[in-house]
């Protein structure tokens, strides 16, 4: 049926398109937009297509990851939204209820994996990527151990750890890499308190996976140690003198070409994950405190990832001696939310 | 380790001292606050708005001390001229708290927030949390300010015969509690977090509460207690760090069963340290 | 108090409290009218908005009543969002466990479930008032902090899903388990159940001696003690029942809302259902109209935020001008 329509709808695709009313956004963010991390990440993507295509945008900050969170999409398709992003991963299943109940509205979802003729999921393939920035740290890092604060402990976030570990030890077969998880995406006062705990415990640089990198990242730059960003590029303000590098997301084409789609009736959903090849993450500016060897290792290493590297080939022991993968066992992009272990050398319990 | 952890339950604790003073001030006078959290949360987005808006920390806490001493007003009018439950007022002050502070907020979120500037760890707000102690319990124990205000928590009829002006009275400790617990919220925004994020003080107004009763309304218990609550929240993480495996919900939990569980020892006995007329709305003899 | 006193006061602080609102938005640079014009539009024109009022409606009644009850005799249930969570959690309880049992046991024992954990959390309060140990405002309070990482400690371990990616949730309760929900809307049986028991509500406490009981403990405990009511039954009776219909309303939450067990389980209904109650008093038709209003003042948050980008918090500074109005209209020295 939707098939029909869509077939309609693209027939009728008016040769006029300036004269189509603009297209309505309705986008939900899980924190603020101006987070220096993932959802500034997310804005700067939708300012793209607002800039882009002209659309009308109507936004919702901090909508959590609950029913709450239809209750908003709801009322933004009541005011006539043709496209909702859901921007975080817990809006997943809300979204996907609308989905079905309004099949003539496109949604796309970041960082999940349900896919529907008008629901559509996207992420940056972050695995493999965080292998870069570690092997920045096995390059920097003097005592060889590094602290990361994780905020909720998906098969995702633990990808991203495993991957940035195996990177560092490909530097320095000795690099430990301690978790601490916070239980949430966006807890400031945890997250102060997770980084002095890992510093305290002998860190010399710290990394992590929540919504904004910059309280970790302020508190590693109080305490006169490395910090390495993620979510976004703009972190890099917050260290003049320890940051490193870090990897950042650009959405902007994406988001464009989805409304595209939609105003021309072509949206169909798929998975979409690219990743440094594509350019939908980037790996930030260098620090100044980075000599220029290691950002030629780290260049290299970006270079072999975006040919196609990965990280994740046995074999490897994870941290309670046990393989986790044989020789000649491979991961692929679509297993990355299932690691249920953690690579031998990082100090900490997948729960 | 101890040490690591020690540092850690004084970063933790000393916004959890700072609440304790302000309501064992305000209870002291007879009335019980509830909506802590709010004036917490009030001075937090101050602090941060002017913080960020000015460059300048210190402007920060003072705009959150004034912050709190203003927002806790609409609670005192409320209580002390009103004669209002103080239990309904003070959780309207708490929704009060958090939409204004949502509101002044919101602007700043991600803002590049100028920190306290620590030394060894302590930063302005650390150094004088004890001093600061020393003076309340001294004010409290032996001004005439301080004894006409405890007796006006104790019986009010008899401080209002002996020619204490209870209204002026209360109002100034409500003044006081509001400006305490904004600088509580001040230093989890600027001394420890760095940043504004909506609801972050996570209930600690409401431990700040049982800390009091912990304390059995004595400013030394109130430190004591305040190391033991914060320590309870820092040793979560520190230990997590040290890759022992211990549930972060568990150890969350455990400063409010702590509070509960020694309510208890505070209970029958301490019940008597309560002061006489906390909680009861003056409608006498004026 | 007569119903028209009370309507127009209503209607009068409502007024008042609007317009505060309104005046701050303003100053802030905001379109306050626009935006009520906006709900309006939202709230009648659309079949989502309208049946959404009613979904707000339940958990609200319900957690208005678990505050209702407990005052009649002059206590103070500040822990409903508590008691939501607790409900919550021994409902997914049931439903998982018992999620091979056939359907007609299946949705009764959920719903039974939910009452008693939420009856339980209220309890425990309940009984150190009566041992004199603490007063119920405080332990309420404190518990309200406990429920949701137990909720936590669930979704995070034993009961973790473990498709989505280990995302902290519990596994869908069974269809079996589910409360019935209208076609196309959200509307669930949750509000039927709230009614029912506001009507039960209003019935005991007017109409019957154990109402005529609860009034006189209310009214002056001692007196009451002396007369040789059992107080000391009634305290663990009220709480214990308010308790489990804040319960109720986080079984309904998670059975037909959410359809698992979550971090977050309530956007806060449990303190909102305090100020419903107290605004309301004990009639049963003021509990269903201020929580109405509520629901629609939420649903002006929803509109604020996604038109005017205003924080959805803000919303809590138009319910603490209402709850000033009403608390200073009281009595003035």
């Amino acid at each position: 049926m939707l098939k029909i329509l869509i077939c309609v709808l693209a027939l009728a695709s008016p040769v006029r398109a300036q004269d189509k009313p603009p297209l309505t956004v309705g986008v939900i963010y899980i924190g603020t937009a101006n987070d220096y991390g993932y959802n500034r990440a997310m804005k700067d993507g939708v300012e793209a297509l607002r800039k882009a295509t002209g659309a009308n945008v109507l936004e919702a900050e901090n909508v959590p990851e609950s029913a709450e969170a239809q209750r908003v999409m709801a009322a933004m398709i009541a005011k006539g939204a043709k496209l909702i992003m859901a921007t975080s991963f817990g809006h997943q299943e809300f979204a996907f209820n609308l989905a079905r109940s309004h099949p003539q509205v496109a949604f796309v979802h970041a960082g999940g994996w349900m896919l529907r003729d008008n629901f559509g999921n996207f992420f940056g393939a972050t695995q493999t990527a965080w292998y870069v920035l570690g092997v920045a740290a096995g390059h920097m890092s003097k005592a060889g151990k590094a602290g990361f604060v994780a905020g909720v402990p998906i098969g995702y976030v633990i990808g991203n750890i495993n991957a940035f570990h195996l990177g560092a030890r490909s530097v320095n077969p000795k690099f430990q890499t301690r978790v601490v998880v916070t239980g949430g995406w966006s807890d400031k006062v945890k997250e102060a308190a997770a980084a002095n705990a890992l510093i305290d415990q002998g860190a010399d640089l710290v990394t992590m996976h929540v919504d904004s990198p910059a309280t970790v990242i302020q508190i590693a730059e109080n305490r006169g140690v490395y910090s390495i960003g993620f979510q976004s590029i703009e972190a890099r303000a917050l260290a003049p003198k320890g940051w490193i590098t870090g990897l950042g997301f650009n959405w902007g084409p994406y988001m464009t070409e989805t409304a595209q789609q939609v105003v021309n009736g072509t949206f169909k959903g798929k998975m979409v994950r690219l990743g440094l090849r594509e350019k939908m993450l980037v790996v930030a500016p260098f620090g100044d405190a980075v000599p220029q060897n290691v950002r030629d290792a780290v260049d290299a290493a970006a270079a072999r990832v975006a040919d196609g590297f990965t990280p994740f080939t046995g074999p490897i022991k994870d941290n309670t001696g046990a393989y986790a993968l044989r020789a000649g066992e491979k991961m692929e992009n679509s297993d990355m939310g299932k690691f249920d272990w953690y690579a031998e050398g990082v100090i900490g319990r997948v729960k | 380790m101890i040490a690591a952890l020690l540092i850690a339950s004084v970063a933790a604790g000393t916004a959890l001292l700072y609440a304790a003073l302000g309501e064992i001030v305000g209870e002291r006078a007879g009335i019980i606050n509830l909506g802590v959290e709010g004036v917490m949360l009030a001075g937090a987005a101050c602090a941060c708005a002017v913080g960020a808006m000015s460059g300048n920390p210190y402007f920060g806490v003072l705009a959150a001390a004034l912050a709190g001493a203003l927002i806790s007003l609409v609670f005192a009018y409320a209580v002390v001229d009103c004669a209002a439950n103080q239990l309904a007022a003070g959780l309207s002050l708490l929704l009060l708290g958090l939409g204004v502070s949502a509101l002044i907020g919101n602007p700043f979120v991600g803002a590049v927030m100028p920190g306290l500037p620590s030394l060894a760890r302590m930063d302005a707000l650390v150094a004088l949390v004890l001093p600061l102690t020393a003076l309340i319990a001294w004010g409290l124990s032996a001004t005439r300010w301080g004894l006409q205000l405890r007796a006006v928590g104790e019986n009010p009829t008899a401080a209002f015969a002996a020619g204490c002006n209870r209204r002026r009275l209360q109002y100034q400790a409500i003044a006081l509690s509001g400006i305490l617990s904004a600088l509580a919220g001040a230093h989890i925004a600027l001394g420890v977090a760095y940043t504004w994020a909506e609801g972050m003080t996570g209930g600690r107004g409401f431990i700040a509460i049982a800390l009091v009763m912990f304390a059995r309304w004595n400013p030394w218990g109130a430190v004591a207690g305040a190391l033991v609550f914060g320590g309870a929240e820092a040793s979560q993480l520190q230990l997590q760090a040290h890759g022992v495996d211990v549930s972060p919900f568990v150890m969350n939990m455990l400063p409010y069963l702590l509070t509960l569980a020694v309510l208890p020892l505070t209970g029958k006995r301490g019940r008597l340290a309560a002061p006489a007329a906390l909680g009861r709305p003056y409608r006498g003899v004026e | 108090m007569s119903t028209d006193g009370t309507f127009w006061r209503a209607a009068w602080i409502g007024l008042a409290a609007f317009t505060a609102f309104g005046l701050i938005l303003g100053i802030a640079g905001k379109h306050p009218l626009q935006a009520y014009l906006d709900t309006g539009a939202y709230v009648l024109g659309s079949l989502e908005g309208f049946t959404e009022l009613f979904v707000r409606m339940g958990p609200l009644v319900m957690a208005a009543l678990a505050v209702a009850i407990p005052a009649r005799i002059g206590l103070f249930n500040v822990g409903g969002e508590g008691q939501i969570y607790m409900g919550a959690l021994f409902a997914t309880g049931a439903a998982l466990h018992l999620a091979q049992a056939p359907s007609w046991l299946l949705l009764p024992a959920t719903i039974a479930a939910g009452f008693i954990g939420g009856a339980i959390w209220a309890l425990v309060p309940a009984l150190m008032r009566v041992a004199g140990v603490a007063n119920e405002a405080i332990t309420t309070l404190l518990l309200n902090y406990v429920a949701p990482l137990a909720v936590a400690y669930q979704i995070f371990g034993p009961w973790r899903s473990p498709e989505s990616s280990s995302y902290p949730q519990s596994p869908r309760l069974a269809e079996a388990a589910t409360l019935p929900v209208l076609p196309n809307t959200r509307l669930h049986a949750g509000l039927l159940i709230a009614l029912a028991c506001l009507a039960v509500f209003a019935y005991v406490f007017h109409r019957t001696r154990w109402g005529l009981e609860m009034r006189a403990i209310g009214a002056n405990r001692s007196a009451s003690q002396h007369l040789g009511l059992p107080v000391r039954a009634y305290v663990l009776l009220c709480m214990a029942l308010g308790g489990g219909i804040a319960g109720l309303a986080g079984m309904a939450e998670v059975s037909a809302i959410q359809g698992r067990l979550v971090a977050e389980v309530s956007p806060g209904y449990g303190y909102m259902g305090f100020l419903v109650a107290w605004l309301a008093g004990p009639s049963a038709r003021a509990i269903a109209g201020m929580a109405l209003l509520f629901a629609l003042i939420s649903s002006v948050g929803d509109i604020l935020q996604i038109t005017q980008r205003v924080p959805f918090a803000v919303v809590n500074i138009l319910m603490a001008a209402i709850l000033f109005s009403v608390l200073c209209a009281g009595r003035r020295r």
